[in-house]
């Protein structure tokens, strides 16, 4: 038990850390607020202007359409592990070797500061989702079991999108020029994990591959769940693929990185 | 039992070759060439508990990558590395818990929060005690001078205080082992000075194991009973510093100019050629063979001499006769 309150205490501490770095630049605090606004005025109205003169599009509403665009753009951050170019960038620098200097285990030492960094721009996601409101009068569930049930499906969604992009950035060890490789999965992961565009309204093939893909399970299913696009019901069968993929991912990635770290040059001084 | 072993210790870098230009920018991208460099080549060594051993060479010489082999960083392309009896790369959390590392260029603060918060955060990752942090870091803080650094952000110190400060993350912790790559590197003397007292304070209550890299000879005759020098990744001297002071101390170097350039030189027995350039001659001799008076008139004889000095030898001189080749088996 001693043992367990110490391992929580130093990765609370990078955890903790996380917060701190963030203010320390304010004014990308700042700049980031008014791209968010600005984006999510660009969407409704694109949006809106879709369903002019329909009342649905593949059997969804556009106030539902709406409100299941407002809550992807407040949780989107869940979908930014930034990984590919961060894990990149300590390689690329040699700065990997001050990390394995640590007595962390490196995986989950950036595991935690994403899920804290994810926490965070949740809460600076608050002006955005009251702004939101103000304007566009979403909904939220008023049952606390959907949100319980939406927190878990969410954790272990960007648990396993985690696992996936560290295997991505593990490359990061066998070429250093892995920028081109972060940019396609950015641009990838934006459109199939449901920020711009519900899953729901995807034709059969491109929903099944965007199923597929770790993408959606950090964004589009716990969000369609809040959004009211899945049922309570349909959560524990969901759950049970997510934590099968989590499973699986995870050893991957234990057994990439094992392999990978292995490859490490950082030469000179 | 030593706290450091390593048994033909050898690490082979591959290195990508690039030809010149966009044509090998082409042949790179369709065709890449590596060449495979020996930055470590069966260097075997151990050191004992509460040593202070400098390893030292010249740049490239494979000293850094030592270091990283045995933090764990690099994994060695072959032969054995143990310290306090694990393998560094394979246990690696375990091995980082117990060492502590400075390597000169790189930091392990965080650069954008205030020294205090990234030294808060280093003992909760090393899971210290957190009233023996208190008492250490009230003493650290002495020691170093680092009371008016505290709340200062890493980035905004001069490269002085980022060392001192760095020193004290590194051993904050209170490690086993702490290895110091090029610590020195860059600082004035006060610093260095406060510095290399702090070391020796260190080693000195806490028996400390240091193992010390350095282009500063001063830090290694202030810190260093013992010198492991590395030279195109070979060890080729593995003792005490008292020994090779004593081997090549015995030799003493005359610096002449002469009026003219010079062609050739008849020296007495005992002295030699260190170098000759144009005006310039530097000669060596060994002290109990012959006197600097006898080797001065002996130049002095055949040529106008203009100038000349004596230089007693120094640890700079002996390590660059060795570096040039003078423990290589024919040179002895």
């Amino acid at each position: 038990m001693a043992v367990l309150r110490r391992t929580a205490r130093a990765y609370g501490a990078m955890m903790a850390m996380v917060p701190k770095l963030f203010m320390a630049y304010q004014i990308w605090v700042w700049m980031q607020f008014i791209v968010q606004i600005i984006s999510l005025v660009i969407l409704v109205s694109f949006w809106s202007a879709v369903y002019a003169g329909e009342s649905s599009l593949s059997g969804l509403t556009l106030a539902q359409t709406l409100n299941y665009i407002i809550l992807a753009q407040i949780f989107a951050p869940s979908t930014d592990t930034n990984m590919v170019f961060e894990l990149g960038y300590m390689v690329r620098s040699g700065q990997i070797g001050m990390r394995l200097i640590q007595p962390l285990d490196l995986q989950l030492a950036l595991y935690v500061q994403k899920v804290s960094e994810i926490a965070l721009a949740f809460v600076f996601n608050l002006p955005l989702a009251l702004i939101g409101w103000l304007l566009f009068r979403y909904h939220v569930p008023a049952d606390p079991l959907v949100w319980l049930a939406f927190l878990v499906s969410l954790l272990i969604g960007n648990a396993l999108l985690f696992c996936f992009d560290w295997i991505l950035a593990c490359a990061s060890f066998y070429s250093t020029e892995v920028w081109g490789m972060g940019m396609l999965r950015y641009g990838v992961a934006l459109f199939f994990s449901g920020a711009l565009v519900p899953l729901a309204m995807m034709p059969g093939w491109l929903r099944t591959i965007s199923t597929i893909l770790p993408f959606s399970q950090a964004l589009y299913t716990p969000v369609s769940l809040l959004s009211g696009i899945t049922p309570l019901s349909g959560m524990p069968r969901i759950w049970l693929a997510q934590l099968a993929a989590l499973v699986a991912l995870g050893a991957l990635s234990r057994f990439t990185f094992s392999r990978a770290v292995r490859q490490v040059t950082v030469q000179g001084g | 039992m030593s706290v450091i072993q390593t048994e033909n210790l050898t690490k082979i870098f591959r290195v990508p070759q690039k030809d010149a230009g966009v044509r090998g920018a082409v042949k790179a991208l369709f065709q890449p060439r590596y060449k495979d460099v020996t930055a470590v080549d069966g260097v075997t060594f151990s050191v004992e508990k509460g040593e202070v051993v400098g390893y030292i060479g010249l740049n490239g010489a494979g000293k850094s990558t030592t270091i990283k082999m045995l933090t764990g960083i690099l994994v060695p392309s072959s032969g054995q590395v143990r310290v306090l009896g694990r393998d560094p790369h394979r246990e690696r959390v375990a091995n980082a818990r117990q060492i502590g590392v400075v390597f000169g260029q790189r930091t392990q603060l965080w650069w954008d929060l205030a020294l205090i918060e990234s030294l808060n955060t280093i003992a909760k990752i090393y899971e210290m005690d957190p009233q023996r942090y208190d008492q250490l870091l009230e003493q650290f803080v002495d020691l170093l001078d680092l009371k008016d650094l505290l709340k200062v952000p890493v980035r905004n110190m001069s490269l002085g205080q980022k060392m001192r400060a760095e020193l004290a993350a590194t051993l904050i912790h209170e490690p086993e082992v702490v290895y110091l790559d090029e610590p020195t590197i860059g600082l004035d003397l006060i610093v260095k000075e406060r510095m290399r007292a702090f070391i020796k304070q260190q080693n000195r209550e806490t028996g400390t194991t240091v193992v010390l890299t350095t282009h500063d000879l001063g830090d290694i005759e202030e810190l260093c009973q013992r010198v492991i020098i590395i030279d195109e990744g070979k060890l080729i001297y593995d003792g005490p510093l008292s020994a090779i002071k004593e081997r090549f101390g015995k030799y003493r170097q005359i610096t002449f100019e002469m009026a003219r350039d010079l062609d050739g030189v008849d020296l007495p027995a005992g002295a030699e050629i260190v170098t000759q350039d144009g005006r310039s001659l530097v000669l060596r001799f060994d002290r109990t063979q012959t006197t600097a008076s006898r080797v001065a008139a002996a130049v002095m004889e055949q040529f106008n001499v203009v100038d000349f000095s004596l230089a007693e030898p120094d640890l700079s001189m002996i390590v660059k006769q060795i570096y040039q080749g003078a423990l290589h088996p024919e040179a002895v």
